[in-house]
């Protein structure tokens, strides 16, 4: 009986990867997000280098090159302004790119700053539950049932739009989704059984929110978090629409579509090119944090 | 369909083969089933049986296909033509599975469903009529208020009450084969007697054979005119049951037998000893917890632990058993503070736990322990086995760096965990392994009572004994007291010299070891040695002892003693005045009027 | 009864969020800079007289008594009246600050009762497009996970979710009515008009729909119960179409009771780029021209719409699973 039986010694220590490792490599396992990467690498890096590389200034006006069409279309298009001019004789490509500095600028630092607070805020609720849990879910309530759009055009509308503002009023309006699903998640998370297992050893709570739960809980939903980039930029677009983005001269992609409608009978180009590039840019990353979901998604389910 | 003396074997099986890639899962399968027999499949998990189920039912699924054999049905050939197989199925060969809470759409009553089924298979049967035989079959397997049950949901319905509906819907269709593939598995053992006697029952009367699938061989032999053992993809003996016990043919079904623990006779159960001392290290005293819940009507109370009273002896192996829903769960979380009783105390060392400060609390936490049921749920998924290990100790605040590891490795090897695996993550563990590592992160803290929650539900025999073997040594080099929290009879007979019977949140019987089971002072707690699986020959026979129906809603208790509803013994006394535990001499506790010497003389 | 009990515990909450939602307006109107007496006044008018006008209308009073006495209006259906607009329609904007007309200045009230059925048809339509889009490609990518139907719905999602409401606006409307003139796009004389921003506003839903259809689809068709209904004997149209997409409903309808407040963002952006008479339109115009009580009246209205259809919503799932309490 003195003998202890030493269960299977490890063949060669198995270092298994950790949860968000495998949801990595599986999504890009997958062709969608590959495509993705490939096209928003380029294009981020054409945003960091092209407007200072080309030395084209995006807000210098030149008349004489006014209203130049893209590459092939039409009359006067010329290889310097692959895609084209606009009124003011102003570089599209150039304009659409320092455009998208700040759309990924507003949209990353937007998606962060929605996330930590959804996810605070989410922990909180779903962790204490009882009274903590009806208070800041009611405010969620309150905040979810006023359309972001309408929130925001009223902050940006009656106040001055800067680009801190801009990212505070998106981001503060965009985190009670968030804290729903953390704090579902959070909730059911709490009643396995290692959340009791740590309890019993004596753990406080502090410990289990930020030492157990939420580094377990927060990557997946960091990946998902990709796809709100991409509605934050399209967001950010849709203020520069009406005027209450970031203030010309700085081009961006909202304010040079809105530009551009002036003179959708004769130069189409100024609304529907930068428009294109953006879509890109979104779809690339939409690909991306759909891939990512998807692999969250299997990773989940099968284990 | 049957046409007389040709078709006189319903279902003939030839050298089924079955492969799952490039494995084998069924190598060779021969055997023949006649009309209205019972036919038990046994075998441990990963023996095929469940694989053979579900080919007989058309239901293989990628990468599973059959590589070899004949499955002969009523004369043709399944495997050759899947289109009639396909037509057999839910109307001739009907299947029940082992999981009938996941087995009808939420969305629609029982009654709607078991129509649509039967008119699925059999379109010529008017609505009306296929309505009148679902309900006419409800009550032929004895489920109350049958007209009403017929409306309800699925989740309206506990687990044996659709495991019943399970049945009727198999046998609506009248097939002439019945694949009952582990039906019993997830029920509680005085819920899966029923249904086992309800089943021989049924085939008397409905003339269907019966396949019956399960991995416990004396619920198999219970079950089964004939037993069929199999061993790795293959058939390895097939007898009648009594021949079977009296002389196994194959060493496979010999270890077997050997192997299975006993309630009454002798065996391998040197672990059962007397109370090593009457000084208390736990003593719970009246102890009750309520929770509220949202019903139907409003809020509602579920009174989940009552009154429960009891003392646990330093260095002793209690026990503490009950069917699902008695309240054991909740007991466990009031023992370890998790949660505040309502009323009662429960004294550690003399200290209350439910009343302590929640910094005392966590003191007290390192002189007693938890381990946990589930071994893929109680360990924390992304921390290495050395981190897991040494948690504990960073929450006490023990030790340097340094010691901190040592005192791991120390503990690993000490359950037996190779030191090797200190940085591995557990996801590469065993279920064995993973109770051994849950065991090492509550001794770590060297508490003196260690507390088992289910520890060992999840694991096979075999992994079962090591484990108890290590608890024993465990116990002898640190002196630790064990709680066993179980629902397995035949575990706290190996281990436990004490044992608490629970039954609807009360204790309902407290006795030493052997003479719960020699001895049982509470009608519950024979009725559970009845239904408790054992070769054996039985000492409480189930047509004396076996309950009826199931456990009240403890959401509405009726006065008096809660076990009088389905107690054979229940006289007017017990529906009106509740039975406290009373002593029977020798630390014998039951609560029962039966057990007052003058109103024993009554019954 | 239990509806009863429900549906007076829902309103008691709901009450608490449109409370919450005008005090939180209320709050953000009165904190950021911005006089909208300035505005009305006109850039020329003296200080004296804006703040006497201020005076007037109670806005130099402290922020807790200008709340009191709106809420109090509120609580008896008077959202108060626009700073800007007259009763007669046309925006006046800063126009003259001796204007004798102000006492007829339009109630908020009506403003709004008279776009909202403008919206809604535009919602409803765009609600129909929307399904009519998602239903099919997200319940077939959902029967065939990680088969192509399902890669079709991961790439239209994809693509939907990528184009921005406004550019799609000006897009098709470039294509479908000034290039190929297949129907009307600005302004509203008629149902037509209706069209082409209710396809754009679907797009920019569907994609969602999609998501949410093919996953909760794929879950329902790997559960135990659709597994095992082919053993029972069920033909696959039954199993699909009888159970699989009516649990698979009930994510569906949480997702529009959620997602409630895009719809409407949606609305908003398409109604100013098609100059749709609706909702959304005078909530932009409201914004610019600082129209605090028409503001404060739009996100009462909205906020209490989204209450209501929450509760809708949790009415229709629970009679499709009555495991859903109230």
């Amino acid at each position: 009986m003195s003998s202890i039986d030493i269960t299977t010694v490890p063949v060669a220590r198995l270092r298994e990867r950790k949860v968000s490792t495998r949801i990595w490599r599986q999504a890009f396992a997958s062709v969608e997000f590959r495509i993705g990467l490939i096209v928003l690498v380029l294009l981020v890096a054409a945003a960091l280098l092209y407007p200072s590389l080309s030395g084209i200034d995006p807000v210098k006006m030149n008349i004489k090159a006014k209203l130049m069409p893209p590459l092939f279309m039409g009359e006067g298009w010329s290889w310097s302004h692959p895609l084209g001019t606009d009124q003011l004789g102003r570089d599209m490509l150039v304009r659409a790119l320092v455009g998208l500095r700040y759309s990924l600028l507003i949209g990353v630092s937007t998606t962060v700053l929605m996330l930590l607070v959804g996810a605070l805020i989410g922990l909180f609720a779903g962790y204490f539950g009882g009274k903590t849990d009806t208070i800041l879910m009611r405010l969620t309530d309150a905040q979810l049932s006023i359309p972001m759009i309408i929130l925001a055009i009223t902050i940006l509308g009656v106040s001055r739009p800067t680009i801190p503002s801009i990212i505070l009023v998106l981001g503060l309006a965009g985190w009670p989704v968030y804290a729903r699903v953390m704090r579902s998640t959070v909730m059911s998370e709490r009643k396995k059984e290692y959340v009791r297992g740590a309890m019993v050893l004596g753990a406080t709570d502090w410990r289990i929110m930020f030492a157990l739960i939420l580094p377990l809980v927060l990557p997946p939903m960091a990946f998902v978090a990709v796809l709100d980039i991409a509605r934050m930029m399209i967001f950010e677009s849709v203020l520069g629409f009406l005027g209450l983005g970031v203030q010309p001269p700085t081009p961006t992609f909202g304010n040079i579509i809105a530009d551009g409608r002036k003179y959708l009978m004769n130069a189409w180009w100024i609304a529907t090119m930068p428009g294109i590039f953006l879509v890109l840019v979104l779809t690339s990353i939409n690909l991306m944090g759909a891939s990512l979901e998807r692999a969250r998604n299997a990773i989940y389910g099968g284990a | 369909m049957l046409d007389g003396a040709e078709t006189r074997t319903l279902l003939s099986v030839r050298n089924l083969s079955v492969m799952a890639g490039d494995r084998t899962i069924l190598d060779g399968i021969s055997f023949d089933l006649q009309p209205r027999r019972i036919l038990s499949v046994i075998g441990e998990s990963g023996s095929g049986k469940t694989v053979l189920a579900r080919t007989l039912a058309s239901w293989l699924s990628p990468p599973l296909r059959v590589s070899g054999g004949t499955v002969l049905f009523q004369g043709r050939d399944l495997l050759a033509d899947p289109t009639h197989a396909r037509s057999l199925s839910g109307r001739e060969i009907a299947y029940v599975g082992g999981n009938p809470a996941g087995a009808l759409d939420p969305t629609m009553t029982v009654g709607a469903q078991l129509v649509e089924k039967l008119r699925a298979v059999r379109p010529d049967i008017p609505a009306a009529k296929a309505r009148d035989k679902a309900i006419q079959l409800l009550k032929a397997v004895r489920i109350p208020a049958a007209e009403r049950r017929f409306n309800e949901y699925p989740f309206q319905y506990s687990g044996g009450m659709m495991q019943r509906a399970m049945i009727v819907d198999a046998l609506i269709s009248d097939p002439a084969l019945l694949i009952a593939d582990n039906i019993t598995q997830p029920l509680d053992v005085t819920v899966a007697a029923q249904i086992l006697k309800l089943m021989r029952d049924l085939n008397a009367e409905f003339s269907t054979a019966i396949l019956f699938i399960c991995s416990s061989l004396p619920v198999a032999c219970d079950a089964s005119d004939e037993v069929m053992v199999l061993h790795k993809g293959r058939v390895v003996e097939r007898q009648t049951p009594a021949a079977l016990i009296a002389s196994p043919q194959h060493g496979y079904t010999y270890a077997l037998i050997a192997e299975l623990p006993t309630l009454w006779q002798g065996g391998p159960d040197r672990r059962r000893r007397v109370p090593a001392t009457e000084r208390p290290i736990m003593s719970v005293r009246g102890v009750s917890k309520a929770y509220e819940t949202r019903g139907k009507s409003g809020k509602a109370l579920v009174q989940a632990v009552r009154n429960a009273d009891f003392d646990v002896f330093a260095g002793d192996n209690f026990g503490i058993v009950g069917e699902s829903g008695c309240g054991k769960s909740s007991l466990m979380r009031l023992l370890t503070g998790l949660e505040r009783p309502d009323g009662g105390r429960i004294l550690f060392k003399g200290e209350d736990v439910g009343t302590a400060s929640r910094k005392r609390l966590r003191e007290l936490r390192r002189e007693f322990q938890l381990v946990l049921q589930d071994p893929y749920g109680s360990l924390p998924p992304q921390s290495a086995i050395g981190a897991i290990l040494e948690e504990p100790l960073k929450i006490h605040r023990i030790g340097t760096r340094a010691e901190r590891r040592d005192r791991a490795r120390a503990v690993m090897s000490e359950v037996g965990l190779h030191p090797g695996l200190y940085e591995s993550l557990p996801t590469g563990l065993s279920a064995g392994q993973r109770q051994r590592l849950n065991v090492a992160r509550a001794m770590i803290l060297e508490p003196d009572l260690l507390i088992m929650d289910e520890t060992l539900s999840a694991l096979d025999q075999t992994e079962q004994g090591k484990l108890l073997d290590l608890f024993e040594r465990l116990q002898a080099r640190h002196g630790f007291t064990y709680i066993f929290i179980s629902h397995d009879l035949t575990m706290v007979r190996q281990v436990c010299s004490r044992i608490a019977v629970m039954y609807l949140g009360e204790a309902v019987e407290v006795a030493p070891n052997d003479r719960l089971f020699f001895d049982p002072g509470h009608p519950y707690t024979r009725g559970l040695l009845s239904a408790a699986p054992t070769l054996e020959p039985r000492r409480y026979r189930p047509e004396d002892c076996l309950l009826e129906g199931e456990p009240p809603s403890p959401i509405d208790l009726p006065p008096g003693c809660a076990f009088a509803s389905r107690c054979p013994h229940a006289f007017d006394r017990c529906r009106a005045e509740n039975p406290a535990l009373l002593s029977r001499g020798g630390q014998a506790l039951a609560a029962c009027f039966l057990n007052e010497p003058h109103e024993a003389t009554h019954v | 009864m239990f509806i009863l009990r429900f549906l007076a515990r829902r309103l008691f909450q709901g009450a608490i969020i449109v409370f919450l939602v005008s005090a939180l307006i209320f709050t953000l109107l009165r904190v950021v800079p911005g006089d909208p007496v300035r505005l009305m006044a006109g850039g020329m008018a003296p200080e004296a007289l804006i703040e006497q006008i201020a005076a007037d209308m109670g806005l130099r009073d402290p922020i807790w008594q200008q709340f009191g006495r709106y809420i109090g209006g509120v609580v008896q259906g008077d959202l108060g009246q626009s700073f800007v607009r007259p009763a007669n329609g046309a925006a006046v904007g800063g126009a003259s600050f001796d204007d004798t007309t102000r006492s007829e200045r339009a109630e908020v009230l009506a403003l709004i009762a008279d776009t909202a059925p403008m919206t809604l048809q535009l919602a409803l339509l765009a609600m129909v497009f929307a399904l009519v889009i998602a239903v099919p490609v997200g319940v077939w990518g959902g029967l065939h996970p990680g088969g192509w139907p399902d890669r079709m719905a991961l790439y239209l999602s994809s693509l939907f979710v990528s184009l921005p409401n406004f550019w799609l606006g000006i897009v098709l409307a470039l294509i479908l009515s000034v290039k190929l003139q297949l129907m009307p796009a600005i302004g509203y004389k008629g149902f037509a008009y209706t069209i082409l921003p209710a396809l754009v506003l679907a797009i920019e839903i569907a994609p969602f729909l999609i998501r949410t259809l093919t996953v909760s689809v794929a879950g329902v068709m790997g559960q135990t119960f659709i597994d095992i209904a082919r053993v029972r004997g069920l033909t696959r149209n039954q199993i699909v179409f009888r159970h699989a997409l009516k649990n698979s409903s009930i994510p569906l309808l949480n997702l529009i009771g959620v997602q409630f407040s895009m719809l409407l963002g949606g609305v908003l952006v398409i109604e100013f780029i098609f100059d749709y008479p609706g909702l959304g339109l005078l909530t932009i115009n409201a914004v610019m021209q600082r129209d605090f009580p028409l503001i404060q009246g739009i996100a009462i209205v909205t906020a209490a719409a989204f209450v209501l259809i929450n509760i809708i919503v949790d009415l229709v799932a629970t009679t499709i699973d009555p495991r859903l309490e109230y």
